[in-house]
């Protein structure tokens, strides 16, 4: 078979079509995501002096970003601070979705996932600087507290450092919660709750053993969708995390543009990317025990 | 009838203002197989779930076992469902869906419920498939588990809501006879719904015919074929021929009715179950109640006069329209296709025979 005969036979395939339609976004996705990838990882290998960058492969940048206490400590503030906000999240969003997807009648129930999501509108960045606002020593939270009485010294501990962090990242990402556990609640075939009850389960019992496994789905998407992104973080953590609550991708950004050290920069995000691959494979697995196969 | 193990006494149920239930009252009997049947909408879903505890009543009064079930939720009564979509649950093996409602039995350690479970699938004849997902079993197979899954609990009522009509004909009619031989073997009493009257002919002791929120007959199935009350009951019940007929009574006595299309003609008491009051009337006879007779055949029942209009081969049967002298509607008579009865052409002029002893009188309308 001569190379002109394949390529017609290839051409006439489904699988050619099927190429030829994905081809712009794997394109694109090549160019804007393999690439930078591929960079990144480079750069971790190489060094830099001052100007020029040194392209003698050495495992140098990953021998500081594990030797130096400052950046481990980074690490492991970044894997908690996402780690809370993941958990805030969730725990927050699975009551929401299971109140829309339950009790809600079904003919409102796109207007309630409708509402969810008009906060959400706004840019982020307006968001975070409303959360300084509502959180601020002179802030919205402190002079109502005040103002009620309930305080007399503005309440520090919220802005400027971890735990202004985990509330602003845990408000951004509430949505992105909510609706992957409500769509998993949404798909439970409600004569399995009847069934439970039949059999002699209480409503928490039933709960637990068919609800909460059945959206576990759901849940696991939601961690996943919150504790990917917020790891990597950058201007929550900025604006409103003070010197205690920075983040590796801080360090990363310093690293970069600050100190010109782009290869120890570049080691930082290939170690962070590793870990958050690592946690995600660990939840993904998980899900497999819960998702057994389909109805 | 046994001992009482379901009493119904006026269930009202209201959706609003929908009146689902008008005042349901009957017992059904300790080991009974009873079924509600009826078309849809009729209430017999209802019904099952007030009886199940899914379903709060409006007014009236539900019993188990004598015990008022007011209050009562459906996780506390004697009571297992199988339901219409079989519930499997998709994140259990088959072995975990059947033991579902062993947790609570603190009474029985691991290996006795193992057993038990084994035991009960073995029953509905999928012994070895404990360790299987539920999600990889076919239409037939999630039915006995469900049925396995409600058993191993020994409740005092299985109710089964509509089944069978998920399967296909051949495994529907091998699952009527599964049905009926596991409520023999475990003895339990067994409240199926459908709206297959069939089905309900073929499994029940006895059968609650439903229309709108109300129990129009409760009879045998014989009975329910048989002696029909009212016109709804014969028409949803099989196929039967209503005619037109003038009737008098003649105090106590026999009835005496003028058919239409039939002639004249003495009905017993018996075949009038709904009662007789002189006057215009509806008297109706069953398909397979009337015969064609072919040419030289004799006969020493009643002959009536017709034209064959239409006819529908089934096989085992024919199926034949016959518009006989003096009325327009055509009457349904089935034949069995044996040897020496071809099948008649349109138009082919007949006489049909038939008995009086095989008419049922129903008032007029």
């Amino acid at each position: 078979m001569t190379l002109k005969e394949r390529l017609g036979r290839l051409g006439r395939t489904e699988a050619a079509n099927g190429y030829l339609l994905v081809s712009p976004t794997a394109l694109y996705a090549l160019l804007l995501l393999a690439v930078p990838l591929a960079t990144i990882l480079a750069f971790s290998f190489w060094t830099q002096n001052y100007l020029d960058i040194d392209t003698t492969l050495t495992l140098k940048n990953y021998q500081e970003a594990f030797g130096e206490p400052l950046y481990r400590q980074l690490m492991l503030r970044s894997l908690m601070i996402s780690g809370a906000v993941t958990l805030a999240t969730v725990l927050t969003a699975f009551p929401i979705a299971y109140f829309v997807s339950f009790h809600v009648p079904q003919s409102r129930k796109s207007l309630w996932i409708f509402l969810i999501t008009i906060p959400f509108w706004t840019s982020y960045l307006i968001r975070v600087f409303l959360w300084k606002v509502i959180l601020g020593y002179n802030g919205v939270l402190n002079a109502t507290l005040q103002g009620a009485g309930l305080i007399d010294e503005p309440l520090t501990f919220i802005l400027y450092n971890a735990n202004a962090v985990v509330i602003t990242l845990a408000h951004a990402f509430a949505p992105f919660a909510i609706l992957p556990i409500f769509v998993a609640l949404e798909k439970i075939d409600r004569s399995l709750l009847e069934a439970s009850q039949d059999l002699g389960e209480n409503r928490l019992t039933t709960f637990l053993r068919v609800t909460l496994p059945l959206a576990m789905p759901g849940v696991v998407a939601a961690v996943l969708i919150v504790f990917i992104p917020t790891i990597g973080d950058y201007v929550t953590p900025r604006l409103v995390g003070g010197p205690n609550g920075l983040m590796i991708a801080n360090m990363i950004q310093t690293q970069f543009l600050k100190l010109n050290n782009a290869p120890l920069g570049a080691a930082l995000a290939v170690i962070a990317m590793l870990l958050v691959g690592a946690i995600s494979l660990i939840f993904v697995g998980l899900n497999r025990r819960f998702l057994r196969g389909p109805k | 009838m046994t001992r009482p193990i379901i009493t119904l006494r006026d269930v009202q149920k209201y959706y609003g203002d929908y009146h689902a239930l008008r005042g349901i009252t009957a017992e059904i009997g300790e080991g009974e197989f009873f079924s509600l049947l009826g078309p849809s909408g009729c209430g017999k879903t209802t019904l099952l779930r007030t009886i199940a505890g899914f379903e709060d009543i409006t007014s009236g009064a539900v019993l188990l076992d004598g015990q008022p079930m007011e209050g009562v939720p459906a996780n506390r009564r004697p009571t297992n469902m199988v339901f219409q979509s079989y519930a499997i649950f998709p994140h259990l093996s088959v072995a975990e869906n059947v033991g579902f409602g062993l947790r609570r039995r603190t009474d029985l350690d691991r290996r006795a419920k193992q057993t038990l479970v084994e035991e009960a699938l073995t029953m509905v004849g999928l012994g070895g498939y404990g360790a299987r997902a539920a999600h990889a079993l076919s239409g037939g197979q999630r039915q006995r588990v469900a049925l396995a899954r409600a058993l191993i609990l020994k409740p005092k009522v299985l109710l089964l809501d509509e089944p069978l009509s998920a399967l296909d004909k051949k495994l529907r009619e091998q699952m009527q006879f599964e049905l009926r031989r596991l409520q023999r073997q475990v003895g339990i009493t067994f409240v199926l719904v459908t709206h297959d009257q069939e089905e309900a002919l073929i499994m029940s002791d006895r059968v609650a015919v439903m229309f709108e929120g109300q129990i129009a007959q409760l009879d045998s199935p014989q009975n329910l074929y048989r002696r029909p009350l009212n016109r709804q009951v014969a028409d949803f019940i099989g196929v039967m021929n209503f005619l037109p007929a003038t009737v008098s009574v003649e105090d106590g006595q026999g009835i005496n009715a003028d058919v239409a299309g039939l002639g004249r003609a003495v009905i017993d008491p018996e075949q009038a179950p709904g009662g007789a009051t002189s006057g215009a009337a509806c008297v109706g006879i069953r398909p397979e109640m009337m015969s064609i007779l072919y040419e030289n055949e004799q006969t020493d029942r009643r002959i009536a006069e017709g034209v064959v209009e239409e006819r529908a081969y089934y096989g085992d049967m024919t199926y034949y329209d016959v518009r006989l002298d003096g009325i327009e509607k055509p009457v349904t008579i089935s034949m069995k296709n044996i040897v020496g009865r071809p099948v008649l052409d349109r138009g082919t002029a007949t006489r049909v025979s038939w008995d009086a002893r095989s008419l049922v009188l129903f008032n007029a309308a």
